[in-house]
C-alpha cells in the first residue's frame, strides 16, 4: 500500500512538474490526442476478450501439450534439417513445381468439398483449375489458373462437416500434422480415403508402389506450411497456436 | 557486392575526414537553416508516404511496391546458432522449457571480409521477428555480415541470457547483450570482420544507445556508427502510452461479443464478400479500404493487445525465473504435460505499469539501493546518455513525428540533443515506414557514411 501511495504521489508530482513548464512545439502531432478512452481506463476488455479466447474444449490438454512438445522436437532435430537439405540440392524452380504438383492434386479433394457444399461457382474455378493446369500447366507442375483469375480456394471434409453444423469436438494435437480437432481429424481420414478412390493421375496406386512418392509429398508439405513452433516465443504459445487454430477454422467454414 | 566505403587504417586521416565533415555539415546546415544544430525535418509532401494514419501505419507497414528490393532468403548464406550463457538455468527452468535453455541468434555471411552489424529487436521481440528479418536482408543486400539478437524482454533471452531475468533497467539489459554480442564473436573466430557496426528498432533502439555507451569503456568492438530507429526517449511515457491503448472506446463490443470477435467477424465478412481467403503483403491494405475497415480506436486497441500479450510473457517469465511467488507459485510442478493456462490468466492481468510496480522497482530498490520511480525513469531512458548522445558522432536517430511511443517533447529532446543527426519523417507511426524506400535508403546511406 504505501508503494502505491508513494508511486501515486511521484506520479502526482512529475505530473505536476510536467504541467508547470509548457511544452515547447517541437513538431510532435501527438497521435494518441484524438483518441476516444474510457473515462477510467480500466475497461478490461483486453482481459475479457483474452479469457475467453482461452475457453477452448480441450479435455486432453496434457496430452496434446506432451504432443506439442513432441513436434517441436522432431520438427527441430527432423523435419527442418530435411527441409532444409531439400532446400540446398534442389533449385528454386524444381520446388516450386513439387509444389504446384502436389496442390493440383489437392484441388480434387477441394472440388469434391466445394460440391458437397453445393458451392457451385467455387466448384466450377476448381474444376477449371484442375483442367488449366493439368493440362496447360502439365500435369500441374505449373499454375496457370491462378493467373488466368482462378485462386486456389481450399475446401477440405472437416470444413464440409462444420459447413453442415457438425461442431469441432475436442482439440487435439496430432503428431506430426500439428493442431487440429476431432472434426477436422475424421474430416482428413476421409479426404484421404478419397484421395486413394479416385486415384487421379494414377497417383495413390504409384504412391503404394513408390514409397519415396510419399517422403517426397512429406517434405513438400512441411517446405510449404509456414508454421513454426516457437516462432511465437512465448510461455504460451501452445495456447496462441490452440485459438488461432480454431479460430482460422472458423473463418474457413464462414467463408 | 561490397559496401561502398573503403577502410583505411589510418586514424589521424579519419579524424580529419570526419572533422572536415563535420566542418562541411555545419556550414551548409548554416546555410540553410541559419542556425548550426538543426535536426533533419523531412517534408510531408516530397515524403511520399502513403499512409499518412499512423495507427494504420504501425499495423501495415509500407505497400509492397514502395518496399526496396531485397535478397530472398535463397541469396542469403545464413544459419541460426545457439550459445550457453547460462548453464544454472537448465536447472532452474522447468523441463517444458527447453527451447529456451540456450540462446539463438541468426547470423548471415558474407564470402569476403566485410563490416558487421548487430541488430537489436524491439519490445518482447526474437532474433527472427519480422523487422529484424527485414533489416537483415536489406544490410545483407548492402554487403554486411549481419547477426539478428533477440531483446532483453523476449521470452527466450530472459530465460537465456538475461542474469537477473528482470528487464527494464537499460544499463543491465546492455551488460546482457554485450556478453552475448562478445559471446557470438568468439563463436566465429574466423569470420573476416573489418568493422562493427550497430542498430536496433523501438526499445531494442535504446538499447543498442546504452550498449554503443557500454562500448566506449569496454572496447571490445569501437562500433564505428551506431543507428537508433524509433526509440523511446522516455521509457516511462512509453509504456503508459502503449498501456493506454487497450482503453479505447471501441466499438462493436457487448456482452456476447469481445474485442477478437469483433475483428475476427470484420474479416471474415471482408473474405465473404470478396469471394476467397487470400493471405499475403497486399491485404491489410485492401481491408482497410474495403466498408470492414478498422476505425482508429480499434487499431489502438489492436497495437495495445499486442503489447499487452508481451507484458504477460515478460511478467510471468521474469516471475518463474526469479521465484517471487507472484504469477506461479515457487515450488509447483512443472512438466510437460503441465497445463499454463492458469498463469497465462493471471499474467495477462498485468500491464507494463503493473510489471514495473510489481517486479521491476522492487528489484531495482534492492540491487541499486533505493530509489524513487522519477530517479528510474531518468536512469533507463535516454535522458541519462544526454551528454553521450550529444557529443557521439557516431550515433544517429531516426524517428516519426506521429510515432504513438512519444510523449510532448521528446522530439525536443533529441532535437536539442542530437541536432542533424536526427532525421524526423512526418508520418510512419511507430516504425512503420523502416521498410519504405526513402527510408531504408537514407539508413544504408548512414552506415556508408
Amino acid at each position: 500500500m504505501a508503494k502505491k501511495l508513494l508511486l501515486l504521489a511521484s506520479l502526482l508530482l512529475s505530473g505536476a512538474a510536467l504541467a508547470d513548464q509548457p511544452v515547447e512545439d517541437d513538431g510532435f502531432t501527438q497521435p494518441l490526442k484524438d483518441l476516444k478512452f474510457n473515462a477510467g481506463l480500466d475497461q478490461r476488455e483486453f482481459e475479457r476478450s483474452t479469457w475467453q479466447a482461452l475457453n477452448v474444449y480441450d479435455p486432453l490438454e496434457s496430452w496434446n501439450r506432451r504432443v506439442y512438445h513432441f513436434n517441436y522436437r522432431v520438427d527441430e532435430w527432423v523435419l527442418l534439417p530435411v527441409v532444409n537439405g531439400y532446400r540446398y540440392v534442389t533449385p528454386s524452380f524444381v520446388r516450386t513445381g513439387v509444389s504446384n504438383f502436389f496442390s493440383n492434386l489437392g484441388d480434387v479433394p477441394n472440388l469434391l468439398n466445394s460440391l458437397l457444399q453445393l458451392k457451385g461457382k467455387r466448384a466450377l474455378q476448381t474444376t477449371g483449375r484442375l483442367l488449366v493446369n493439368t493440362t496447360v500447366g502439365i500435369a500441374g507442375l505449373w499454375d496457370p489458373a491462378t493467373h488466368w483469375g482462378m485462386p486456389k480456394q481450399s475446401e477440405d471434409f472437416g470444413q464440409t462437416l462444420g459447413f453442415y453444423g457438425v461442431p469441432a469436438g475436442p482439440y487435439l494435437m496430432l503428431p506430426l500434422l500439428g493442431p487440429s480437432n476431432v472434426r477436422d481429424t475424421s474430416g482428413l481420414v476421409v479426404d484421404f480415403g478419397a484421395e486413394g478412390q479416385i486415384n487421379y493421375l494414377n497417383m495413390s496406386e504409384l504412391s503404394s508402389e513408390h514409397p519415396e512418392i510419399t517422403v517426397l509429398r512429406g517434405i513438400d508439405k512441411r517446405y510449404t506450411t509456414n508454421l513454426r513452433y516457437g516462432q511465437l516465443n512465448s510461455p504460451f504459445e501452445y495456447e496462441k497456436i490452440r485459438y488461432v487454430y480454431t479460430e482460422a477454422r472458423k473463418l474457413q467454414i464462414a467463408e | 557486392m561490397a559496401p561502398r566505403r573503403t577502410h583505411h587504417g589510418h586514424y589521424p586521416r579519419e579524424t580529419a575526414m570526419l572533422r572536415l565533415r563535420c566542418l562541411a555539415a555545419v556550414l551548409l546546415g548554416g546555410l540553410l537553416y541559419g542556425a548550426s544544430a538543426l535536426a533533419d525535418d523531412i517534408d510531408k509532401a516530397t515524403y511520399g508516404f502513403p499512409l499518412t494514419n499512423p495507427f494504420e501505419a504501425t499495423i501495415a507497414t509500407t505497400p509492397p511496391d514502395l518496399r526496396p528490393a531485397l535478397p530472398t532468403d535463397e541469396d542469403i548464406d545464413q544459419s541460426d546458432y545457439t550459445l550457453r550463457l547460462r548453464p544454472e538455468r537448465e536447472f532452474i527452468l522447468p523441463d517444458n522449457f527447453w527451447p529456451v535453455k540456450q540462446l539463438r541468434y541468426r547470423l548471415a555471411q558474407q564470402d569476403h571480409p566485410a563490416p558487421l552489424i548487430f541488430i537489436i529487436a524491439g519490445t518482447g521481440a526474437p532474433y527472427s521477428s519480422s523487422l529484424a528479418e527485414y533489416l537483415k536482408k536489406l544490410f545483407y543486400g548492402a554487403g554486411y555480415h549481419v547477426v539478428q539478437l533477440s531483446s532483453p524482454t523476449s521470452y527466450d533471452f530472459m530465460a537465456a541470457a538475461s542474469r537477473h531475468a528482470t528487464p527494464g533497467i537499460s544499463t543491465e539489459d546492455a551488460d546482457d547483450l554485450y556478453r552475448v554480442m562478445q559471446a557470438v564473436r568468439a563463436q566465429h573466430p574466423k569470420l573476416p570482420i573489418t568493422d562493427f557496426y550497430l542498430t536496433g528498432y523501438s526499445l531494442g533502439a535504446l538499447d543498442a544507445a546504452f550498449v554503443s555507451k557500454l562500448d566506449e569503456t569496454r572496447r571490445s568492438f569501437n562500433f564505428k556508427r551506431v543507428l537508433l530507429l524509433n526509440p523511446p526517449v522516455n521509457l516511462y511515457t512509453s509504456v503508459t502510452n502503449l498501456d493506454r491503448l487497450v482503453q479505447t472506446q471501441v466499438k462493436g463490443i457487448d456482452n456476447t461479443t469481445t474485442f477478437y470477435d469483433m475483428v475476427l467477424g470484420k474479416l471474415t465478412r471482408y473474405f465473404q464478400q470478396k469471394g476467397y481467403i487470400d493471405l499475403n503483403d497486399a491485404l491489410l491494405f485492401d481491408f482497410q479500404s474495403s466498408r470492414q475497415r478498422l476505425s482508429d480506436e480499434q487499431m489502438a486497441m489492436l497495437i495495445g493487445t499486442s503489447f499487452r500479450f508481451s507484458a504477460a510473457d515478460i511478467t510471468f517469465t521474469s516471475d518463474l525465473i526469479n521465484r517471487r511467488g507472484l504469477i506461479i507459485p515457487p515450488a509447483y510442478p512443472v512438466s510437460e504435460g503441465t497445463s499454463l493456462t492458469p498463469f497465462f490468466r493471471r499474467a495477462l492481468q498485468c500491464d507494463f505499469d503493473c510489471y514495473m510496480s510489481e517486479q521491476l522497482i522492487p528489484h531495482w530498490r534492492k540491487v541499486s539501493k533505493g530509489g524513487s520511480l522519477t530517479q528510474l525513469v531518468d536512469q533507463v531512458s535516454l535522458y541519462a546518455l544526454e551528454d553521450y548522445l550529444r557529443s557521439s558522432r557516431k550515433i544517429a536517430v531516426m524517428h516519426n513525428a506521429d510515432d504513438v511511443i512519444l510523449g510532448p517533447g521528446d522530439l525536443g529532446f533529441l532535437r536539442r540533443t542530437l541536432g542533424p543527426r536526427l532525421i524526423v519523417y512526418p508520418y510512419g507511426g511507430h516504425c512503420g515506414n523502416l521498410n519504405y524506400r526513402v527510408n531504408s535508403d537514407a539508413m544504408l546511406e548512414f552506415f556508408r557514411g
